[in-house]
């Protein structure tokens, strides 16, 4: 049986205090209180009086591993994971924008966390559908077990299928309603280049307002720059405004970067992201 | 009045390029819709050129490099090979039509095979019709 979410919150801050009385870490990047309890907030604890405010409910959905590559290089940091949280550790750490010793991970395994927007249950649908941390240091929780196993691609199934014309009309449909507002790019942990491709003048990659070609250059190029990259949290979709399903698109490329060259992102430390590695003997036929 | 579609060649300097040149001095006739751009290497292509072209009105993009393994720079058509497979499957999931894109090794001796290719894939082209799902609307 799972550890229940008031356990793990529990266990969480007892870890946090140890961590920070004993000197091991700088900060410790957690959940803070919202608004209210359903709306937690990303949350950076200093010191020790910090982790008093610290929760973990169902609705910590943010990836955490966001804020990693904010602070300098070298920086001692604890950061609580949840499945997909972790995985993007393991891919930062490949990247090397982190380095191993430097962060101690508090692995969450956990199971019915909810979109707190919607109210639904986040399952393998729109996440990558793990239970348990890849990589951690402490546990907080029970490892979860005998649970079923669904694929986190079957969900693209629909699209798939569907004719391309139809499919391009929907996918205009979406981007159309884009703002512009870059949440997707704010929430995503991977996305940490400085500027941001769409944010260049010379060359000017796209358009910057929010007009349909414009909003075309930006998605496709962003899901070509997460490509074997992206760990599938699905919080892009959750923080965008306007609910575009931007994670169909993620898992599709996840899916097929997968299939061709055999490698799921940020499974583990040794791997090297997938387009920044080559096989002499990969195959003419992906290129058809 | 007959479609002529407007293609983009991005061709790698070493063998692509040369071969293109080889066709010419080899009097090989071939399509002129092809508008062929330089470039070192195939992996010097960024994704985001391919997207642009198409926005920019390029009916269709066709990409050539060294022959795996004789990349001037020993590994950049390797690189290039997986980066512009995803690029294909990006078009494709995004409603474009796959035929629009294509990825082709041509080495500097093999003007024939750059005019047999740029023959067939102006006619691919010309079937499917002006690309208008990615172009900017005046």
């Amino acid at each position: 049986m799972a550890t229940s979410f008031k356990q793990i919150e529990e266990n969480l801050k007892n870890e946090a205090r140890k961590l920070l009385e004993e000197g091991k870490v700088s900060l410790v990047l957690a959940y803070g209180r919202g608004y209210d309890e359903d709306h937690p907030v990303p949350f950076v604890a200093r010191v020790v009086a910090d982790v008093e405010n610290m929760v973990f409910n169902e609705y910590c959905t943010a990836n955490m591993a966001r804020y990693l590559v904010r602070y300098p290089r070298g920086t001692k940091m604890a950061i609580a994971v949840k499945p997909a949280d972790s995985r993007a550790v393991v891919q930062l750490i490949q990247e090397d924008k982190i380095k191993r010793e430097d962060v101690i991970l508090l692995g969450i395994p956990v199971i019915g966390m909810k979109n707190s927007k919607t109210g639904e249950v986040i399952d393998s649908k729109t996440t990558c559908g793990m239970y348990n941390p890849v990589l951690y240091d402490v546990l907080l929780g029970e490892e979860i077990h005998g649970q079923t196993v669904v694929s986190p691609y079957d969900v693209l199934a629909e699209y798939e299928t569907m004719d391309k014309d139809a499919r391009f009309a929907f996918w205009k449909k979406e981007f159309d309603k884009c703002i512009r507002c870059y949440a997707c790019r704010k929430a995503c942990p991977m996305c940490y280049c400085d500027p941001c491709f769409i944010d260049q003048n010379k060359p000017k990659w796209g358009d910057k307002s929010p007009q349909s070609h414009g909003n075309l250059m930006y998605h496709l190029t962003r899901f070509h720059h997460l490509a074997g990259r992206c760990i599938d949290c699905g919080e892009c979709s959750r923080a965008c405004p306007v609910d575009i399903p931007l994670y169909l698109f993620h898992k599709k490329v996840a899916k097929e970067c997968e299939e061709m060259f055999g490698q799921a992102a940020g499974k583990s430390i040794q791997d090297k992201p997938v387009l920044v590695n080559f096989r002499v003997d990969d195959s003419d036929k992906i290129l058809e | 009045m007959s479609f002529e579609p407007k293609i983009l060649g991005i061709a790698c300097n070493w063998c692509t390029y040369t071969g293109a040149d080889l066709a010419g001095t080899t009097r090989l006739q071939y399509p002129q819709n092809t508008r062929v751009v330089r470039v070192m290497c195939s992996s010097r292509i960024n994704p985001s050129f391919i997207f642009r072209a198409f926005q920019l009105g390029a009916d269709g993009v066709l990409v050539g490099g060294c022959h795996p393994g004789d990349c001037h720079y020993n590994t950049g058509n390797l690189y290039a090979r997986r980066r512009l497979a995803v690029t294909k499957k990006i078009l494709e999931f995004s409603g474009m039509e796959p035929g629009r894109f294509r990825v082709e090794w041509i080495s500097a001796s093999e003007g024939n095979k750059f005019a047999e290719v740029v023959r067939e894939f102006t006619e691919q082209i010309r079937n499917l019709g002006p690309q208008t799902k990615f172009k900017i609307e005046k």
